[in-house]
């Protein structure tokens, strides 16, 4: 059978298990599925280099993505789960001829908001913001925020491990889930119950949290909510010498036992392009304070008890209004996404490629340092680059997280733009972050373009990764070349040596 | 006494009359006369009148459009009245003239200047550099004729009443043509260029709704519309009048920013503005920290404000 | 046919900081960048060049030895062949001496038109070109927003010019000095995967005054005409902005800043 035979039978079988209007197969439609914002710059200039899949399909329930599930498992046909669409590290690129698309469109419904026991239930294809929305009326929050919030929906969320702008107060998805539902291959269907806490066993919400759809397809999730006290946020800025003294301040505030919602530190460069009005080309110090007025009151004092004790890499403080209003104009909307591809294509240049990673306190600076020192000296297009720069934005009590932030002008055609620029910086910044023991992939998941490293970044306890594969998904059916490497795709798709 | 020539840009006379200040401002106390350089274009002889004397040429060989043979005109006219200064207006033709003659006379040449400094014995020529960024104050080695070009609408001369100029009829000898010919003529779209402009009036985002209101206020004060591209994008406006990255950058003395958050890629079309008065239901955006004034609230209710505002008092006036 | 393209790396403006209490601009770490409008003439060029294969392109340009991996992107996207001027000795060089520079190697070659931008980023003074034309006895045309492919050949071209808010077609004969604006829609073809770091060293030429031998009064700032004496710099952060609201208060308050700027 011809692949074109091929497709059109896959077709058919879809429509029969659905329904016509279930199966999408508009060919603007397939092209946009066939990547992700990691190849946004040769989508813009139409440039791809991988498959288109052979159709997007809606489930209406659990058991429409389990019948799915089992037809694709059967057939051995790839499966790509997706939600909202946000994701930046190959984690939604197709490198099979055959694959479908489960997109959670369908799977909409708010369950139950239950503000007694601080809980919300919803399906997988739920927008974050409608989610938030609903509970601001109601005077709570979920307390994610992640840039992505306009655009994401709660599974693809929960499916990669995403983290929020408020994430040192709240926590990332994985501290706010309580309990869950998926699908696996064979077409069984797991529900966690929601409980606040239990020993029974290992915590198995986590093999389907940032699991990428590599394992199961998550259809609906119970999510912690919180109380909103929007009237008490405290804003603090300041411009510092170096980024070093940022991280110190927010290490100073973590470790003393405060968390306040936002803490940022950002490098001259990477300032400047979100701050010009002020940061005077300094590096810009962020932090805000949020929750019940007491709280918010100490956790401000905590954060000028601290901003004190590093006053010499303190060059002055900024204004709280500016601050409160980069605060909210943070996320995305649709219109920027579209601006930032028409930007893109007029200008030949890439704006905002980023790399995230995390380390303990003393290791961050390390890896910092090599990092600005390699890409400088190691890089052959270091000469295009028109910005290289980083940011700090979520602290634990143990350390933080890095992003560097880089932009360069593109003197390649699209297809060859991420093998000449963005790949060897990647490398740089991923063999660094291993080399000093940090995590490659802090919160955009591994996606298809780090899973070179998946077993450097696990080492011994990669062992128990792979076992899950095998065990959850043995035909490999789900989501091929995400988390888990695989040789002939890393060759066609990464190193392109066909 | 001084001799200082300028040269008339045939297509903006009055350009050329507003560089008078500039030869006062030059030769200050001294004696001075100045002379004015005209080419085929004898109409426009009797709104020069602010001139001590007017050189009129006719020739039908001599295109003024050519540089190489007006270059070599200016040369003549040098050579027989030794100038101590020469000054071009830093229009299209002026810009390409002005060098020219420079290397021609072996003197040194300041573009666009902006303002003129007197610093003890140095004559220091102020002109903007680096896209405007800083303003440069050059001094040229002490040769004769001093040369520059001078930016235009930044100068204004006040008129002397009952001053006459004496026209000198003048025919060049032999002077080299350039083997150029001019085929066509077409006016533009947009009648104006918004890097010239002095007044703008910009719209963003904010005014989305009905951009084209945005042109009563202009009217108003005689300024000029442009837009950020998030009008362009959604195609309300030409892409001429786009500020920013991706447009023109402009230096206006005033620049009314309607709407507009200031995003850095806009900013980037924004050099040397003196006066900014931003308006947007958000006092704290950024295009706010670069301005004079910040009126919060709507961008397209402020446009009929302040239009009213301002007819109010030409009323008043009349 | 032969063209060559005479352009400028100029420092990218954006990165250019000032030091407020010195008085002086910071140029460390700037990046380099092509001259937009020079960029335009290249482009143009290598647009010509894939009508015409025979066409030939010389890039010739002036400045330190650090423009290297620039040019030889250029010779990459298939430039034949580039020329960098550059000599501690011409440190310093007002576009006077700059143009004499660049005519003394000019003046030895044969080429049918040279084509360069209209005003470069950082001086912004338009001279050079200007001054190239007078030194080799060339026209000049600036302002260049296109030219009609069909009628560039050796003798002649037909060219679009901006002026203000005409814009005005000219035939220009050759041999001549063509400057572009950046607004020409031309833009540099893309350099090919396997050609990025294609070893380009053989079509790179370095020229220092011991080819040029120019005499050390003729160059440099000896040999300029012009300096810089002061710098003033402009600085919007100083602005001490009021903020009004948009009722009658506020708009009295628009309008008699107006009134005293002399706007209205």
């Amino acid at each position: 059978m011809s692949v074109i035979e091929k497709e059109q039978e896959v077709v058919e079988n879809l429509v029969d298990l659905l329904s016509e209007e279930q199966v999408n197969t508009n060919n603007e439609d397939l092209y946009e599925a066939s990547v992700d914002r990691y190849k946004k710059y040769a989508f813009a200039r139409n440039a791809l280099d991988v498959p288109q899949p052979v159709a997007i399909v809606y489930p209406n329930s659990s058991d429409e993505v389990s019948k799915l599930l089992q037809f694709c498992n059967e057939e051995r046909i790839n499966v790509i789960p997706r939600s909202g669409d946000t994701s930046t590290e190959g984690g939604l690129e197709n490198w099979k001829d055959i694959t479908v698309i489960i997109d959670a469109e369908n799977l909409n419904r708010i369950v139950d908001i239950d503000t007694y026991n601080m809980q919300a239930t919803v399906q997988a294809g739920v927008p974050l913001e409608e989610l938030e929305d609903e509970l601001r009326e109601k005077g709570f929050t979920t307390g994610h925020s992640p840039q992505s919030k306009p655009v994401a929906k709660m599974g693809g969320l929960v499916a990669t491990r995403s983290i929020g702008q408020l994430s040192t107060l709240y926590g990332g998805i994985e501290d706010m889930v309580i309990g869950l539902e998926c699908v696996f291959p064979d077409g069984h269907i797991s529900k966690i119950k929601n409980v606040p806490r239990r020993a029974g066993g290992p915590d198995i919400r986590h093999i389907a949290i940032g699991n990428e759809g590599t394992l199961c397809y998550i259809t609906e999730v119970t999510v912690k909510i919180f109380k909103h006290y929007p009237e008490n946020n405290k804003f603090y800025g300041y411009l510092t010498e170096d980024i070093e003294t940022g991280i110190k301040v927010l290490r100073e505030v973590m470790v003393n036992g405060y968390r306040p919602s936002v803490a940022r530190a950002y490098s001259e460069e990477d300032a400047k392009q979100h701050f010009y009005h002020f940061s005077k080309d300094k590096c810009v110090l962020i932090l805000m304070a949020e929750g019940p007025e007491n709280i918010v009151e100490a956790t401000g004092e905590a954060v000028e008890e601290a901003v004190d004790k590093f006053s010499d890499g303190i060059i002055e403080e900024v204004d709280s209004e500016l601050i409160e209003n980069w605060f909210n104009n943070l996320n995305w909307s649709q219109q920027d996404i579209e601006d930032e591809y028409e930007g893109m294509k007029e200008n030949d240049s890439h704006a905002g490629f980023t790399t995230e990673i995390s380390a303990d306190w003393g290791t961050i600076p390390i890896i910092y340092n090599n990092v600005m020192e390699r890409i400088k000296n190691e890089f052959p297009r270091a000469h295009e680059l028109t910005l290289l720069g980083g940011h700090s934005s979520h602290s634990y009590i143990n350390g933080t997280n890095l992003y560097f932030v880089y932009n360069y002008e593109i003197n390649c055609a699209p297809e060859d733009e991420l093998r000449v620029y963005h790949h060897p910086i990647h490398k740089i910044i991923v063999e660094e972050t291993l080399k000093h023991g940090g995590s490659m992939c802090h919160h955009h998941g591994i996606g298809k373009y780090r899973s070179q490293w998946t077993k450097e970044e696990h080492g011994s306890a990669y062992y128990m990764l792979e076992k899950l594969k095998e065990v959850f998904d043995p035909n490999g059916i789900m989501n091929y070349g995400s988390i888990y490497p695989k040789e002939d795709g890393i060759k066609k798709y990464i190193k392109k040596e066909e | 006494m001084k001799k200082s020539l300028v040269y008339i840009d045939p297509e903006n006379v009055q350009n050329s009359i507003e560089i008078l200040e500039v030869v006062a401002q030059i030769h200050q106390e001294e004696d001075f006369k100045s002379y004015g350089a005209l080419i085929n274009n004898s109409t426009s002889i009797q709104g020069l009148h602010q001139f001590d004397y007017i050189i009129n040429i006719q020739n039908q060989n001599l295109k003024n459009y050519d540089p190489v043979a007006v270059t070599d005109v200016m040369e003549q006219l040098n050579k027989k009245y030794n100038f101590d200064s020469i000054i071009i207006p830093a229009t299209h033709f002026g810009r390409m003239l002005a060098p020219r003659l420079a290397m021609r006379l072996h003197v040194g040449l300041v573009a666009d200047v902006t303002k003129i400094n007197h610093n003890g014995e140095n004559l220091e020529l102020v002109r903007p550099a680096f896209s405007g960024r800083i303003m440069a104050g050059i001094i040229t080695e002490a040769r004769k004729p001093i040369m520059l070009s001078v930016r235009q609408n930044v100068f204004a001369y006040d008129v002397q009443a009952d001053k006459e100029a004496e026209v000198i009829d003048y025919q060049p000898e032999n002077f080299k043509q350039g083997e150029i010919e001019l085929l066509n003529i077409q006016e533009n779209n947009i009648s104006y260029d918004i890097r010239e402009s002095e007044i703008l009036v910009s719209g963003g985002g904010g005014t989305l709704k009905n951009f084209d209101q945005i042109k009563l206020l202009a009217d108003k004060l005689n300024a000029e519309v442009s837009a950020s591209r998030k009008i362009i994008d959604n195609g309300k406006a030409d892409r001429n009048i786009q500020v920013g990255q991706s447009g023109k950058t402009v230096s206006p003395d005033l620049y009314i920013a309607l709407g507009i958050s200031g995003a850095i890629e806009h900013v980037a079309g924004l050099k040397n503005i003196d006066n900014i008065i931003a308006v947007n239901i958000n006092k704290s955006a950024p295009i706010c920290s670069l301005s004079d004034i910040v009126v919060e609230g709507d961008a397209l209710e402020f446009v009929k404000k302040l239009s009213d505002k301002i007819d109010e008092n030409e009323d008043q006036k009349n | 046919m032969k063209i060559i393209c005479l352009v400028k790396y100029v420092p990218n403006v954006e990165d250019i900081k000032y030091d407020y209490e010195e008085n002086v601009l910071i140029r460390d770490n700037v990046k380099l960048i092509l001259n937009p409008d020079d960029a335009a003439a290249v482009a143009y060029s290598l647009k010509a060049k894939e009508v015409n294969p025979d066409l030939s392109i010389e890039v010739l340009t002036m400045g330190p030895k650090s423009v290297r991996p620039f040019v030889e992107d250029l010779l990459r996207r298939n430039v034949n062949k580039a020329t960098i001027i550059s000599d501690p000795a011409f440190a310093g060089s007002d576009t006077y001496a700059t143009s004499k520079i660049l005519a003394s190697y000019l003046k030895e070659k044969e080429y049918d038109c040279i084509l360069t931008g209209s005003k470069s980023l950082d001086g912004d003074t338009a001279h050079v070109p200007a001054q190239l034309g007078e030194l080799l006895s060339l026209n000049q045309m600036s302002n260049i927003i296109s030219i009609d492919q069909d009628s560039f050949n050796e003798k002649s071209a037909i060219i679009e010019v901006e002026s203000g808010d005409k814009t005005l077609t000219y035939r220009m004969s050759f041999p001549a000095i063509l400057s572009f604006r950046k607004e020409t829609g031309y833009e540099l073809p893309y350099i090919k995967y396997e050609n990025m770091s294609l070893d380009v060293s053989d079509k790179l030429n370095f020229i220092s005054n011991e080819e040029l031998q120019l005499d050390e009064d003729m160059i440099g700032l000896k040999g300029s005409l012009t300096r810089v004496a002061n710098t003033y710099n402009k600085n919007f952060k100083e602005k001490n902005k009021i903020v009004v609201k948009n009722d009658d208060q506020g708009i009295d308050y628009v309008y008699s800043f107006l009134k005293k700027k002399g706007f209205v």
